[in-house]
């Protein structure tokens, strides 16, 4: 189980990933692949189906019919914790922070798979357990500097704005050390500033890490900025792809994006 | 989504230049060099070193400065040494009035704190289980009652009680007793895939099975449980000493059952009530909370959260069968009606009085449950409208379900987070 986290960054494989819920088919035969390394963006209008790709590359939703495969890894079905367990981190379009938590505790979470400690041993309070979290925090202080959260580790997430609880949540996806991080609208709802901040740290994650990073983000200027590759849904379909410069020019996500008409 | 949110390729550079340096360790040219080895050996040796670190969050003196920027972060200012704050005092001066009771109370008074210990063990079982990891369960009794006549049965001998034949393994009382509580353990594992798959309120419904399957047994198991009468508790004995009612001269005060079963229930209570803050304090608790608090984006971040419920219930089930053993201790006899509806209703009352997910909260909690009627019955014919029981007007039992009814009225509505709230404790909440 752990040498999955030790192998190098692998491709995310979506091949024909059909969701149904009743009477509602979410995505539509979705295919595309994550090249390792890259910054792969998922855009469409809403309701295109972006947050359930995510839910489906992370085990939240079933997919009704496809495959996602990670590496040499297949996704499909296996339950979110064992998904995660394969080095696959993602953060939520709506916040999904305890508000009273603070930060440092939230980011903690984030080591869960990374960390021991069970019942017994945090009960009885043995050295090991006091070891392992120590060492965690420290870490974790580390990927709070690096995400710009330092200061605010003490301090309860519900008390920062907006824009920073947004960034809590990439910090605690990074506290996983993923292999692949999927985004659901990281800079949704941030000032200007903000999204700069959070562009450069996206963009720091790639350099240094190398991991893949796969992007759902209707800020154009971020998606183009940041983006190897463009994956493009409208209505549950895959309806363009290839690189921003690519998509950009394309008729069919013009035409998505003005909502004149359905694509041919 | 407007065109003006595209900026050409030019513009798009530039940005980037701009952005790099707002980031506080970008990773970039100072970071890159020093990524491999040390910074990160050093913080997050084993796991983390080989999973692909994140840049290290700065070199030694980047570090040295931020941490001067927060002082109050570095070697524990906020605590000092156990003398200076005052809380220590507190603890201290609590711990002796707890020591000293039994020189001073009466049997009807140390049997009512003694009832309030045990009740603070089963509440903070199901602290564990409720207010922590948002899993409601209706059958707490059933574990209560699992403890309580598991040590019966297994310390009890083959007894002839009113006319009954009882069964029992007369095993040493204080084996009886870990039994009793592991028992109540297998209980909840055996019911775990149940409580890991179903989640809050729905658990709290299939649980209330579990009160009238219990019920039913105990009454109609006579040969382990005495049916409608019960069955009395053999006295625990540990190394050799007797929790009994032979009296033992202390400091020319007669010791009986009541006076060295308190002793035994502050230790029991101290240990259950550190072991369950361990819990919560660490890597369980989060786990725990963020169940509760986002479900799904638990299971995204490694937690088996079927898994976890399960496990969760299993502890939370051995409390209540601990908390069940020194019922019937202090009891000194078991009856099935008391392991009903009402007295699962009874915990959760605790707990949402007390403060939900703490162990304060349940400790508080059960004390105000548990020894509101036993003030009520002492001073009934000091209180307008209460009475003594059978003579007509309101029963002391009848007005306290009134008033802690109304409590749990109140705190939901006035002071969510419960009583423990109400003492302003900076970061103590758990
Ligand atoms: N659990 C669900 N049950 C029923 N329908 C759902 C569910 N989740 C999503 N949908 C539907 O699937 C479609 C795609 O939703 P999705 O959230 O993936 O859109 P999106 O592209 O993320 O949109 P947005 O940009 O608004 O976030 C929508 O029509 C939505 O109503
Ligand atoms: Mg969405």
């Amino acid at each position: 189980m752990s040498a999955t986290t030790t192998t190098a960054i692998a491709p995310l494989v979506v091949e024909e990933v059909t969701v149904r819920f009743a009477g509602l088919t979410a995505l539509d035969g979705v295919s595309f692949t994550v090249e390792p390394g890259s910054v792969h963006a998922v855009i469409g209008p809403n309701g295109a189906g972006k947050s359930t790709t995510f839910n489906v590359l992370s085990g939240v939703y079933r997919a009704t019919e496809g495959s996602v495969r990670f590496g040499d890894d297949e996704l499909t079905g296996l339950p979110p914790h064992r998904i995660a367990a394969l080095g696959v981190a993602r953060t939520f379009q709506n916040i999904a922070l305890p508000p009273h938590v603070t930060v440092a505790d939230s980011l903690l979470l984030g080591r869960h798979r990374l960390t021991r400690t069970g019942f017994v041993a945090a009960g009885l309070r043995l050295p090991s357990a006091a070891r392992e979290e120590r060492r965690h925090r420290e870490r974790v202080a580390e990927i709070a500097e690096f995400v710009g959260l330092a200061d605010d580790l003490d301090r309860p997430a519900g008390e920062l704005p907006y824009g920073k609880q947004k960034l809590v949540e990439l910090a605690r996806a990074l506290c996983m050390e993923p292999r692949i991080l999927l985004l659901d609208e990281p800079v949704a709802g941030m000032t200007a500033d903000e999204r700069r901040q959070t562009a450069a740290v996206v963009a720091g994650v790639r350099d240094s890490l190398g991991i893949s990073i796969v992007l759902v983000e209707h800020d154009m200027g971020v998606v183009m900025r940041l983006a190897d590759a463009v994956t493009v849904l409208d209505f549950g379909r895959r309806i363009a792809g290839g690189t921003p410069a690519q998509v950009q020019g394309d008729p069919a996500v013009v035409q998505a994006y003005l909502g004149t008409e359905a694509t041919p | 989504m407007s065109d003006t949110d595209r900026p050409g390729s030019a513009e798009r550079a530039e940005r980037v230049e701009a952005a790099k340096p707002s980031v506080p360790a970008p990773a970039g040219e100072a970071a890159k060099p020093s990524v491999p080895a040390p910074a990160g050996e050093a913080a997050v040796p084993a796991k983390a070193a080989d999973a692909a670190p994140v840049p290290p969050g700065g070199t030694e003196p980047a570090k040295a400065a931020s941490e001067a920027a927060r002082p109050g972060r570095v070697a524990g200012v906020r605590q000092g040494p156990p003398w200076r704050r005052p809380r220590a005092y507190l603890w201290v001066a609590l711990s002796l009035l707890l020591l000293a009771l039994p020189f001073y109370l009466d049997r009807f008074w140390l049997q009512a704190g003694l009832f309030a210990m045990a009740a603070a063990i089963g509440a903070i079982g199901i602290n564990l289980l409720t207010g922590a990891t948002g899993q409601l369960s209706m059958g707490h009794a059933f574990f209560l009652a699992i403890g309580a006549y598991g040590y019966c049965v297994l310390a009890g001998g083959n007894d002839v009680e009113s006319g009954h034949e009882l069964a029992g393994l007369g095993l040493p009382t204080w084996l009886a007793a870990v039994l009793a509580v592991l028992l109540a353990g297998l209980a909840g594992g055996v019911f775990s895939p149940i409580a890991g798959r179903l989640r809050g309120a729905y658990l709290g419904i299939a649980t209330l099975a579990l009160i009238f399957v219990g019920q039913h047994v105990l009454f109609n198991a006579r040969d382990l449980t005495g049916g409608f009468n019960g069955r009395s508790v053999p006295p625990l004995s540990l190394f050799g000493f007797e929790f009994d009612d032979s009296e033992l001269l202390v400091a020319a005060v007669p010791f009986q059952s009541m006076e060295k079963l308190w002793y035994a229930a502050l230790v029991a209570l101290l240990v259950c009530g550190l072991f369950a803050r361990g819990v919560l304090r660490s890597r369980p608790g989060r786990a725990m909370n963020a169940l509760r608090d986002h479900r799904i984006a638990a299971g995204v971040m490694g937690v088996p959260v079927a898994r976890y419920r399960a496990a969760v219930f299993v502890l939370s089930s051995m409390y209540a069968g601990l908390a069940g053993v020194l019922l019937a201790l202090i009891f000194q006899r078991t009856v099935p009606e008391y392991f009903g509806m009402i007295l699962s209703l009874e915990y959760l009352a605790m707990i949402v009085i007390g403060g939900l997910g703490t162990v304060a909260g349940a400790v508080v909690g059960a004390i105000f449950v548990s020894l509101l009627p036993q003030v009520l019955t002492r001073w009934s014919d000091a209180l307008p409208l209460v009475s003594a029981p059978g003579t007509g007007g309101v029963s002391p039992g009848e007005a306290s379900r009134y008033l802690y009814g109304a409590a749990v009225v109140a705190v939901v509505l006035f002071l969510p987070g419960g009583l423990t709230r109400l003492v302003p404790s900076p970061r103590e909440k758990k």
